[in-house]
């Protein structure tokens, strides 16, 4: 994925994409590669297959738990939105405070 | 195709399809041979995945791109934040600021209402510091300064004054005995306020009565004012009260 620095957050949760194991291809590959070619030792084979076919599931498990950590609840218009609202609050309340704080009387 | 999904929807979804692509790939490579789908399934399987793949990785960039706008997000939370909190201490501060003017302008317009009552009768303070003097004269404000324990005389007016004041002489002759008494006494008599003196023992509130007798004597009226024996001292006792009650009453001006 996209190197670059992305500070994380507070939590030690993998928040920043880089941390995400989104390399799912391979295994799945190595497992039909077992599987495809011609079995010297069945028993040893079917064991590796069996192992290789565990952690592709938990490689999946693992990509879905840590998308759901992501920040990501909305989609890029709404958090856009959400944005300039922000900024507009922000700009409003400083407005505000500016007008009222150095008031001579 | 817009998605109005969430990107993490999108990204789960995408993860989904790949786990069945995956999935029916390897089912189909462990198939016996009769099972099998064709080559060109195959190879449509195949190329699904891949895409399946790149499309994750675009959406996953897409999830990047959003993480740093929440940081930013998160930012101007805290400069909001910031702002919220001086907002409310300012809010604070101007409560304050009305409580105390508000209070200071009802005690205003108190002191105003009072200086315009005071404007429509004005007193004199001559009159005053007469009256303190004659009320004073009689040692029933203080005692004298020669008195001594065991002495009769007492700091406040006694039974015996308060009945030969006007206020016992009226009282007992209801009907007939036309006493000296101008309508404007009557007046001043309605229009005193007194305060109750804590050691009045009889029956009349001393400060009417001795207010009238005041009158009495300011007006000429005959009515002395009579204390036991005392006609005499009380005349050269009055130049010694004098000093006494005027300080005794400018400490109790305001």
């Amino acid at each position: 994925m996209s190197g670059g620095d992305k500070k994380e957050l507070q939590k030690v949760t993998p928040l920043t994409v880089d941390e995400i194991e989104i390399e799912i291809l391979p295994t799945i590959y190595a497992i039909i590669r077992s599987v495809e070619k011609d079995p010297i030792d069945k028993q040893r084979e079917s064991q590796e297959c069996s192992v290789k076919v565990l952690e592709l599931q938990k490689r999946l498990d693992n990509v879905r738990n840590q998308i759901r950590q992501l920040p990501i609840d909305l989609n890029k218009e709404e958090q856009l939105q959400r944005l300039e609202t922000l900024r507009n609050q922000l700009l409003l309340k400083q407005k505000l405070l500016k007008k009222y704080k150095n008031i001579q009387f | 195709m817009t998605f109005h999904l969430s990107t993490k929807e999108r990204l789960l979804a995408i993860v989904d399809d790949i786990e069945i692509i995956a999935k029916e790939l390897i089912e189909n490579t462990i198939a016996p041979k009769h099972q099998k789908i064709s080559s060109t399934e195959h190879a449509q399987l195949v190329e699904l995945l891949v895409a399946k793949d790149a499309e994750l990785k675009s959406v996953l960039q897409l999830a990047c791109d959003q993480t740093k706008i929440e940081q930013k997000m998160n930012s101007l939370r805290a400069q909001v934040e910031l702002q919220d909190q001086e907002i409310n201490q300012l809010q604070k501060q101007l409560k304050e600021a009305e409580q105390v003017l508000s209070t200071a302008l009802f005690q205003a317009r108190q002191k105003l209402a009072s200086i315009a009552r005071a404007n429509k009768k004005p007193v004199p303070s001559e009159e005053l510091i007469k009256y303190a003097h004659r009320i004073s004269a009689s040692h029933a404000i203080s005692a004298p300064l020669t008195w001594q324990q065991g002495d009769l005389r007492r700091p406040y007016p006694t039974d015996i004054e308060m009945r030969l004041g006007f206020l016992g002489k009226s009282d007992l002759s209801i009907n007939g005995h036309n006493l000296q008494h101008h309508s404007s006494l009557s007046e001043m008599h309605r229009n005193t306020t007194g305060e109750v003196p804590a050691s009045a023992q009889n029956q009349f509130a001393w400060h009417p009565s001795g207010e009238l007798h005041m009158n009495v004597l300011a007006s000429g009226g005959s009515i002395l004012l009579d204390t036991r024996g005392r006609k005499n001292t009380s005349q050269v006792e009055v130049e010694v009260m004098s000093t006494e009650s005027s300080s005794s009453s400018s400490s109790d001006s305001q």
